[in-house]
């Protein structure tokens, strides 16, 4: 079809050996284990770090799930969905985040002032706000940009590459969802998943991830139908041109005025 | 104040009327001092077009400059409050209070302001419709752009997305709305001829006579002489009509 290209996530195969966050920490060079900076906590839980920050593009989540059925420990791969209709990149002020090729969102960290509106308006609440200062706002955003500079050049995402299971996967967006497809199918069929599921085909546009999953997407915490907030589309559709229509008709009525009443208000009546 | 013109025996005698205190005036001062930057770095996120400025370090000095800003613009209403709280309780009682004259002044605006027909103009108190209706925006405004912009700068990330993303919408209405108000509020009180005495009174707190009986007639003679001479004025208009079509 495209040139699109996703990422495939088979969340079957995945042993949470969490290679594809050391791999991503190395090529991307972001922290790991700083001491005195980022320690490692043990908070009771294999999950670590607890969510995605600034220095953890992925990450994997981990959620227990059971159905009556049978107990399910659940591993995620979590990080940017590349979405389509990304709205970080409509209400990006700076263009930091942009559409680039294969259809990563991409990001330019030169560009971005810290405003935060990306990671607040993500349906998924992925970009991270690294807060240099509270007072004055100083700060940059970031998120995974898909290895641009290895995938554009040819090359597998550096999680992908990693990855000891085959759990993950790069290529042409079509063939990763033949792919899941196929999956999902093997794995209610013969693997004895019956709520096996593919996410990400159609969601806001398609997401640049494709994830093969063996529980409803709920026991994940992923969204089911994630939606493009309403507020962005009222913010950027609606208010931003009403406004500089306002300040257009504003100027012009004065400038209208101004002429009007130089022409008829005659100073000499005023007392 | 007597003035004298060169080679004349008349003299013009020039009675001025308080109008603001001097802390009204300093107050009125910071707010537009406050308000100009808040506008011109706040329209950076705003509008598409000022993408470069946006961008980078110099996204990030704006944001520094419209936050110094933000703290004198909010600190206008609390130094009023704290220092004249009586005038501040007087003057947003002033705003509230509308009657059928507000109707009559919006009727007669166009004829007076852009017209100049002086005879139009509905007596008005203190404050006349349209610098009501400034006041009240602004009031509204400020209150929006406090609760919403605190919001945005130390609530990021311990609220809700959604409830983020409604301070973002309602931070933009209130620039809207408050900007396009100041630019007619400057026309009316700088540019505008007629109004040439606003702007004398938030430099010295005063205005002449003639000025408060035209433009404040209820404030100048009081509430009810002002609607009497008005109604008498109406009646004499109407008289005067119909003998005018006949002839």
């Amino acid at each position: 079809m495209t040139d699109r290209y996703a990422m495939y996530i088979d969340t079957s195969k995945c042993m949470a050996c969490r290679g594809c966050q050391v791999a991503c920490k190395q090529w991307n060079d972001l922290q790991g284990y700083v001491p005195g900076v980022r320690e490692t906590v043990n908070t009771g839980t294999y999950e670590n770090p607890l969510k995605l920050d600034p220095q953890t593009w992925t990450r994997i989540k981990f959620r227990e799930y059971d159905d009556g059925e049978r107990f399910q420990w659940l591993f995620l791969k979590e990080g940017c969905m590349h979405c389509a209709e990304a709205v970080c990149v409509d209400v990006c002020p700076t263009k930091a985040l942009k559409h680039g090729p294969h259809g990563i969102v991409t990001y330019e960290r030169e560009l971005c002032n810290g405003c935060g509106y990306c990671g607040q308006f993500c349906p998924f609440q992925v970009p991270q706000l690294e807060v240099l200062n509270r007072l004055t706002g100083e700060a940059k955003s970031s998120k995974c940009v898909f290895c641009q500079d290895r995938t554009t050049n040819g090359l597998k995402p550096a999680c992908v590459k990693t990855c000891p299971a085959s759990a993950l996967d790069w290529g042409d967006r079509d063939a990763m969802l033949d792919k899941a497809k196929a999956r999902a199918e093997l794995l209610k069929t013969e693997w004895g998943f019956p709520k096996a599921n593919v996410y990400g085909e159609a969601q806001l546009g398609g997401l640049g991830r494709i994830y093969v999953l063996t529980a409803p997407p709920s026991a994940y915490d992923l969204p089911e139908t994630p939606s493009y907030p309403a507020t962005a589309t009222l913010w950027q559709k609606i208010l931003q041109p009403v406004g500089h229509l306002a300040f257009g008709a504003a100027i012009v009525a004065s400038i209208t005025a101004f002429f009007l009443a130089r022409r008829n208000v005659h100073m000499e009546e005023v007392e | 104040m007597s003035v004298r013109l060169k080679d004349s025996k008349s003299v013009f005698q020039i009675r001025w009327i308080p109008k603001y205190t001097t802390l009204e005036r300093f107050l009125h001062w910071m707010h537009t001092a406050s308000f100009i930057p808040l506008a011109l770095t706040g329209i950076v996120l705003f509008s598409p077009w000022l993408q470069s400025v946006a961008q980078s370090e110099g996204g990030s000095t704006v944001r520094l400059v419209h936050r110094v800003a933000a703290i004198f613009f909010g600190g206008v209403p609390i130094l009023y409050a704290v220092l004249q709280p009586r005038r501040l309780v007087l003057h947003v009682r002033e705003f509230l209070k509308f009657s059928k004259y507000d109707l009559l002044w919006l009727k007669a605006a166009v004829p007076y302001y852009l017209l100049g027909r002086h005879s139009a103009m509905p007596p008005q108190p203190r404050f006349n419709t349209g610098e009501r209706l400034n006041a009240v925006v602004m009031v509204v405004g400020t209150i929006t752009f406090g609760i919403t912009g605190l919001a945005m700068w130390f609530g990021r990330g311990d609220m809700p997305q959604t409830l983020y993303q409604i301070m973002v919408i309602f931070h933009d209405l209130a620039f809207i709305v408050t900007v396009s108000m100041f630019m007619i509020h400057f026309y009316l009180a700088v540019i505008h001829p007629l109004m040439w005495q606003s702007l004398v009174s938030m430099r010295y707190g005063v205005v002449s006579e003639s000025y408060a009986r035209e433009h404040h007639a209820m404030w100048y003679f009081g509430d009810k002489r002002a609607k009497e001479m008005w109604e008498k004025h109406k009646a004499e208009e109407e008289e005067h009509q119909p003998a005018e079509q006949e002839g």
